[in-house]
């Protein structure tokens, strides 16, 4: 009997130890990370802010320890990736001075919040706005960050880019004086110069960004049409390939889906907006508008049709902002005609005023975007317009370039699918790793978002973790949610395994 | 011929626990034996059964026991190579029963028990410290209970449960660079019954199930504390930053068929089978009384998050064997299904398919009892792929208990 019982233990347990899988198949402890077939002894990146590891609004030291070339950089040096220099700013607020016979500040220092008030954040530039990085001091190069705040695909082209004399003509850039070789030369021939054996390019997004942030008008930024897009990108990739370094580029993302472009709503006219905080004084404003003006108007276009351009104000709904939309029929004509034979002696006093500032002019909607930057512009005054009625978003329609209208959209992203279309034939043709930006800023614009050991980030303004201030650029959370898509990409093209980082290890909003 | 039997009886047994946070350590003896449940020598059988008092030998009978469990989770990311072990405490689950049988038909009984809990302690700055950096659970079962025996070979039994714990769960904040404490007592109600059979001298079978216990937290408290106060009063927070909350957590119901079959006057074996409702654990919803923390649009003070746990099985199998009339060898071992797929990992209650084999021995000296047993489990490794939480990677644990458990059957 006891026999049977040993024998029965013994089988039992040689059962137990030869089907249980109680450890790991591998323990990540004996992982040996491979390069593959790529070479990181000499990784230089080329972009823009978002590479320099721009936020807040401006470029400061945290920033760019926390940019996603760094991160990457950092990864690599466990298979024998070099060091990773960067043009490091001279303090960690931010903000460029140009010293022309005096020192002159050209960029504001980051944004934090100083409190909340109501609820909603105040946010100020830190050090009072006042830089110390001074953009005439060269450093003493090459960096491996060739980041550049502002350059579109062109400006890495451009000789001269670096060249001081030429940053307040606009047709040098102050962050690249700091770090060119030489005031004539390119960022791509400072690139060639140090001998890469592997990049990384994200550029093209301030070709159709920063004429987004302008509200798209063209008179103040410009949208570079795609054909052109095309020839320099492709002239810049063949100026890479000359090095034989084997790479990564990234495409862009959509534009119009950054908190920058979807935090204010485009009704935040409440009573107590119009007042300043007193309901009462809105409420008075709100009947004041509606009589000799909002009222008015709706009756008038209304006889023409047009009657849902402008609708009287409410005192107990957010009332949407006024703007003018270039996009409509010019009623200028019928609005002064209508007003001239009103026989009211204020509108037939006002007619040609009228009809010439409300010709186009209608209530934002659905559709419509904001910028964040036009926020503290709603109800300052126009000195163009007629002291009475020059409340800017209010009185006096918003002018192009404070809001994005649906055409200007589907004409930014139209473009923004013609650059992508591009930068992946590029990629492609030369067998460079790719990385869907645009998908993975997407994901993190959707309601989901993105979840990272439990934290979730999404595009959402200060609460959503993953974008800084300034609403356009990335948190060091975000960066890193970015770097891993790049090492994802690097690792299936190169058979390389560099592992990923940790995105909760890096910094995100601070709050006060 | 018995030999085949037993070999293949106890293969059975190999290939065949509860998982989430159930604990089967409710008696010494049985555990031995993989915690089977027909075994009515002493009131120890009272949690498993009520029935079964009213086949303790002696009219009196009392049993206490306590065990030390101890285990560790060790998880792995394959992605950032990062690996993380956890430092949990010791678990000292604990049980008594007393049974007394007035009169031959009817047998009164208490059952105190601790059928859930664990305590689980990762590094605080680990990876998935936003999950969680800590959390203790614990319930208590009080289970007053009574039993009637219909004839010599049936009896039924039924109990009252009532039930008290508390949850003390740590968590990161960390887009404040804060943490999250929840701690909450709760309370609930559920009821037990059994049907206990003798259709032989060598057979018993125990038929039983416990409900479900819906354990209320109603007077949470809710501690942020982050490196600055600014953040309190947009969180609705008091000055200490702390909120009120509520949630309810669902303990289980289970069903179990256990068997005994006396081979040898001193040969026994025992055999069960368990299902659990896991499916009651679907989502767990914190109500926060003014921190607008929570994730539903409709009401951001409420945070659901998914569980998805589903119903599981567990298969025991447990020998004894009686070298003399005063000791007593025991052998076990059971499989443990986890209440999970890999895509609901969650890392607060880490659950794994899990082997465990038992053992021990049972000293009797006139009319008390003293028990020793240990178990050993080995939880499978599995893979980790919570899309929901963005938690990826691998976790495998290791863990052992051992019991010691004392029985007095004085008339």
């Amino acid at each position: 009997m006891k026999k049977i019982i040993i024998s029965t233990i013994a089988i039992s347990a040689l059962l137990f130890t030869t089907s249980c899988e109680n450890e790991f198949d591998t323990d990540v402890k004996d992982i040996v990370v491979s390069k593959g077939e790529a070479d990181f002894t000499k990784y230089v990146s080329l972009g823009n802010s978002l590479t320099s590891g721009y936020r807040d609004g401006a470029l400061y030291i945290d920033g760019q320890n926390e940019s996603y070339p760094s991160m990457i950089a950092q990864q690599m040096k466990l298979v024998g990736g070099g060091d990773f220099r960067q043009p490091l700013m001279a303090d960690n607020n931010g903000g460029l001075l140009l010293n022309v016979g005096v020192n002159v500040q050209i960029a504001t220092t980051k944004l934090y919040i100083d409190s909340f008030i109501a609820g909603a954040p105040d946010i100020k530039n830190a050090n009072n706005n006042v830089a110390t990085t001074l953009t005439n001091t060269v450093l003493a190069g090459p960096f491996n960050n060739m980041g550049v705040p502002g350059a579109k695909v062109s400006h890495l082209l451009a000789p001269g880019y670096g060249n001081v004399s030429g940053v307040l003509a606009k047709t040098a850039n102050p962050y690249f004086v700091r770090f060119a070789s030489s005031p004539t030369t390119s960022v791509i021939a400072d690139f060639k110069a140090q001998n890469p054996t592997f990049f990384s390019l994200w550029i093209g997004n301030n070709d159709a960004l920063l004429y987004a942030l302008a509200g798209a008008d063209s008179s103040v930024e410009t949208l570079t049409p795609p054909a052109q897009f095309a020839q320099y990108y492709n002239a810049l990739i063949a100026e890479i390939a000359t090095t034989n370094a084997k790479g990564v580029i990234a495409n862009i993302p959509s534009v119009t889906s950054i908190p920058s472009l979807t935090t204010i709503p485009t009704n935040p006219l409440t009573s107590a907006v119009l007042g300043n905080g007193n309901i009462a004084a809105g409420e008075a404003n709100i009947d004041n508008l509606n009589t000799n003006l909002y009222g008015p108007l709706n009756q008038i276009l209304t006889a023409f049709g047009a009657g849902d351009r402008i609708k009287p104000l409410s005192k107990t709904a957010a009332n949407p902002l006024l703007i003018k939309d270039e996009s409509l029929p010019d009623l200028k004509v019928q609005i002064t005609a209508a007003a001239a034979a009103s026989g009211n002696p204020q509108l037939v006093a006002l007619a040609t005023y009228l009809g010439t500032t409300y010709g186009q002019a209608r209530q934002a909607k659905a559709g419509d975007l904001v910028p964040l930057t036009t926020k503290s512009e709603i109800g300052k005054a126009e000195p163009t317009a007629l002291a009475a009625l020059s409340a800017k978003g209010v009185s006096y329609p918003f002018a192009d370039k404070y809001i994005l209208i649906p055409s200007e959209i589907t004409e930014i992203n139209t473009a923004i699918d013609a650059y992508n279309v591009t930068i992946k034939a590029a990629a492609a043709s030369k067998g460079y790793a790719f990385v869907d930006a645009n998908k993975k800023m997407n994901e993190l614009g959707s309601q989901s978002g993105v979840s990272w050991d439990g934290v979730k980030y999404t595009a959402k303004f200060v609460t959503g973790g993953a974008f800084s201030l300034d609403g356009v650029h990335l948190t060091g959370r975000g960066y890193a949610i970015i770097a891993n898509e790049f090492i994802k990409s690097i690792n299936a093209t190169y058979k390389s395994t560099l592992p990923w980082v940790d995105p909760n290890k890096y910094s995100g909003v601070k709050f006060p | 011929m018995k030999k085949i039997l037993v070999s293949t009886a106890l293969l059975a047994g190999v290939l065949s626990y509860a998982g989430g946070f159930r604990v089967s350590l409710q008696g010494v003896k049985q555990l031995a034996m993989a915690h089977t449940s027909a075994h009515a020598e002493d009131a120890s059988v009272a949690f498993f059964n009520p029935a079964g008092m009213s086949f303790i030998p002696s009219r009196l009978s009392i049993a206490v026991g306590g065990f030390a469990a101890g285990n560790k989770v060790t998880f792995q990311n394959t992605n950032t190579l990062q690996s993380t072990e956890t430092d949990n405490p010791m678990g000292t689950p604990l049980y008594a029963a007393i049974a007394y049988r007035p009169i031959e038909k009817l047998s009164v009984g208490f059952s105190f028990s601790t059928p859930f809990g664990s305590t689980i302690e990762y590094p605080s700055d680990w990876e998935g410290k936003e999950m969680v950096q800590r959390l203790e659970l614990k319930a208590f079962y009080f289970q007053p209970m009574i039993s009637y025996k219909f004839n010599d070979w049936f009896a039924f039994g039924a109990s009252y449960i009532y039930a008290k714990g508390d949850v003390k769960w740590d968590k990161a904040i960390t887009q404040f660079g804060g943490e999250l404490n929840l701690d909450s007592k709760a309370s609930g109600h559920g009821y037990g019954f059994g049907f206990y059979f003798r259709p032989d001298p060598k057979l018993d079978v125990s038929v039983a199930y416990r409900s479900p216990v819906d354990m209320k937290a109603k007077k949470g408290t809710a501690t942020f504390s982050f490196p600055t106060a600014s953040i309190y009063p947009l969180l609705g927070l008091d000055a200490s930053g702390k909120d009120s909350f509520s949630a309810t957590l669902p303990l289980v119901e289970e069903y179990t068929i256990g068997l005994t079959y006396k081979i040898t006057p001193k040969w026994l074996i025992s055999a069960d089978f368990n299902y659990h409702g896991w499916e009651r654990y679907s989502k767990l919803t914190l109500d926060f009384g003014n921190a607008p923390v929570g994730n539903q649009p409709s009401d951001p003070t409420v945070s659901v998050s998914p569980k998805n746990f589903h119903n599981t099985k567990t298969f025991r199998l447990g020998t004894q064997y009686a070298f003399t009339d005063k000791i007593f060898g025991r052998l076990g071992a059971y499989y443990d299904e986890s209440p999970y797929t890999d895509e609901n990992f969650i890392p607060e209650t880490p659950s794994y398919n899990t082997y465990v084999v038992t053992g021990g021995v049972g000293f009797k000296l006139k009319q008390f009892g003293v028990d020793v047993s240990g178990g050993y489990a080995m939880p499978q490794a599995r893979d980790v792929k919570n899309a929901n939480l963005g938690f990826y990677g691998q976790s495998t644990a290791t863990a052992f208990y051992v019991g010691l458990g004392l029985s007095y059957n004085p008339f």
